[in-house]
Order: structure tokens, then sequence, then C-alpha cells
């Protein structure tokens, strides 16, 4: 008999806990961000082929098909945020002295404020 | 209660020189409620079968040896309780993402070549005698890495690393911990040296940022913390060596 035993590769490892669980669907929020991307460029594509084709485009997007695709990523990108922020603490610390910001603060200040901000700022500027 | 209560303990089994593949072996355990796994698995080599093989040495949680997986959560089986499992039956398996040695006992030599990697110790470039006096540091500037010195090498961080169990190279959350833990060390002067080994390809990139080193973590070091932290120092790092590619690192 050979010395130590090496365990096979568990390729299903992603079931094995919550946490892998939580991990696999944060790495998949991005297709569907992605996805929204490819949707965004074709949509500045058609705005420069003319007002027509333009038009035309918009009016596909109102399809129910093309709704649903929207929310489906408009979730996946507030979820991808959220995971976003909840990493600021463990990643980008603040210090004042010898305290450490908590995790609840850190995010407000660093990820959840500006965002809202930035937000509040954008739909100001598009509705005014 | 009866005063008679046991509880099944399903241990996994592998002795190199009779068994080719593990196998699992059941015993029932007088259950105490005060009772935590190890002291379980050590009624069993004292009373019904020494040739079980587990490592364990402290028994209060500082010093790192008695890592396993309890029913599939690395687990340092000190403080694993058996109240929390009774009167489920416990599964016993040595940490996985390592070489089996013997049962319980897992090879240890590639997780120490890791932590020997990132030079873990204080680097200087001028070293004073100590008649010269200490290196002093501030609170704060401890409380920058203080945390990431807690570590105990239990290895149960890389029991629940995925990534750990893939990519070879890549050095691993405790390794990677410790030499950001040495890198945020105000007395150190060592940074240039120990990202020479982080930034080489998967030793700290592979990290995806999965987040369970840290959950499992009985010290509460947050390595997945100090590796998001250290790919930060690695990314201005990497831009400062692209931009003056003979000044960077002084």
């Amino acid at each position: 008999m050979s010395g130590q035993y090496h365990r096979p590769h568990r390729w299903a490892w992603w079931t094995e806990r919550p946490g892998y669980m939580r991990f696999m669907i944060r790495e998949l929020t991005s297709v569907f961000m992605a996805g929204y991307l490819v949707v965004f460029v074709m949509t500045l594509a058609r705005l420069g082929a003319g007002e027509a084709a333009f038009g035309e485009w918009i009016a596909a997007m109102g399809s129910p098909g093309w709704m649903a695709a929207h929310v489906v990523a408009l979730a996946a990108a507030v979820w991808h945020a959220v995971t976003f922020f909840g990493a600021v603490p463990q990643a980008m610390p603040v210090f004042l002295g010898e305290k450490r910001l908590s995790g609840p603060v850190s995010q407000i200040v660093m990820g959840y404020g500006p965002w809202l901000t930035v937000s509040a700022v954008i739909v100001w500027w598009v509705l005014r | 209660m009866s005063e008679n209560a046991t509880i099944t303990l399903e241990l996994f089994r592998y002795h190199p020189e009779t068994d080719s593949e593990p196998r699992y072996q059941s015993y029932e355990v007088p259950y105490d409620e005060d009772w935590v796994v190890l002291d379980a698995i050590n009624w069993i080599k004292d009373h019904v079968d020494g040739t079980v093989t587990h490592r364990w040495s402290c028994r209060m949680g500082v010093c790192g040896s008695c890592g396993m997986m309890v029913n599939g959560e690395p687990k340092l089986t000190c403080a694993a309780f058996l109240k929390d499992y009774y009167p489920r039956p416990v599964r016993v398996d040595p940490l996985v993402n390592f070489p089996v040695e013997r049962d319980l006992v897992v090879s240890m030599d590639g997780f120490m070549d890791k932590l020997e990697a990132v030079k873990p110790y204080i680097i200087r470039d001028d070293v004073n005698d100590t008649s010269q006096g200490e290196y002093r540091q501030t609170p704060a500037e401890l409380a920058r890495y203080k945390q990431f010195s807690m570590c105990i090498n239990c290895m149960l961080c890389y029991a629940a690393c995925p990534v750990v169990g893939h990519e070879e190279e890549f050095l691993g959350p405790a390794a990677l911990a410790l030499g950001h833990r040495y890198n945020k060390d105000s007395r150190d002067q060592g940074q240039s040296e120990r990202l020479e080994v982080m930034l080489s390809s998967e030793a700290m990139w592979g990290c995806t940022f999965v987040g369970e080193c840290t959950v499992v973590c009985p010290k509460h070091v947050d390595p997945a913390g100090a590796i998001q932290q250290a790919k930060a120092v690695g990314a201005q790092e990497f831009f400062k060596r692209f931009v003056m590619p003979k000044g960077a690192g002084s």
C-alpha cells in the first residue's frame, strides 16, 4: 500500500455549504449584468441608426419578455451591489486611531450613502 | 435522558499499510453533555480501539491541532460539543483539501511550505543591536494588524476554501493573512519581498472571495478580509512597477 490517501476532487463543492451557494449566486449575477450591458450597447447602436430605428427598438423593449429580462437584470444588479457593499468593511477597514469603524457604519459611509446620493442626483437630473 | 445514553461516532479510518481505500467505523460512546467531540474520540482510543489515530494537544482552542470535519463542517473538535449534535450520529473526517496520513491525521507539509513562503517574520533593512532598544509601536499601529496575528494555524480555513482544493499554486487563507499581518506591521520593511511571492500567478489572485475561511475561523482572524486588503496593496504595487519599473517597492 502507498502512503497518503488523496480524496477525489469534489466537482459539486458548491452544493456543500450555504455559503458556497451564496458565492455562486453572487457570481452568477454578473452574467445578467453582462447581458444587460450588451442590450444597452445595442440600444446605443440603434440610437445612432436614426430616430425610426430607435423608436422601433424602444417599442420592442416594451414587450413582456424584455420587461421581464430587465426586471431580472435589475434584481441581479441590486443583489450584486448589496453583496459588494457587504464586503466593504472587510476589504477596506477604516480606523479612527485604535478603533475600527463597525461593519454597518462602514457600509453606510462607504457604500449605501454614496450609492443613494448618486442615485438621487441621477433621478433628479432625469426628472427635472 | 437516561444515565446510560450514548451517541454514535462514525470515524473515517485509513491505515496506509493495510487499506487501499478509506472506510467509516461506528462507535457507541457514552453521552455527556459536557463532552466535546475530542473527548469522545479520546474515549474511543482509550477504551475501545487504540488504533484510532488523531492529533490533539491543548484541549482549549489554543494549539490548533484538533481540527477535523465534524458532520462536514471544519471544526476544532475541542470546541464542538456533543450536545449540539445529540441524538444524531456524529461523523468525523480528516480536514478536506489535505492528503490523509492515517485515520483523522492529515499531512501538513504543503501548508507549512506555504506559510514559510510568505516570510512570516519581521524583515528589517537595518538590524539594530538590542542595546539600542526596541522597535517601538503605538497602539494604533498595533491595531492595524493585531486581528491577523491571532491565527493558530488550525487549517480550518484551508478545509473551508474551495480554491485550496482546486488550485495548487494558491497560498491559501492562513498564509496570505499572515503575510498581510507582517506587511501591515509598522516595524517591518519586508513588504516588497513578500509581494514577490504573493503577487505571482495564482498565489493570491486565485482567491475569489468565497469568504467561508472567515466564517469557520475559530479565532476571528478574517483571512478573507486580509486577502482582499492584500490584493489592494498588490494592485497598487503592480501599477507602481508598471509606471516606475526600477523604483517600485522602495
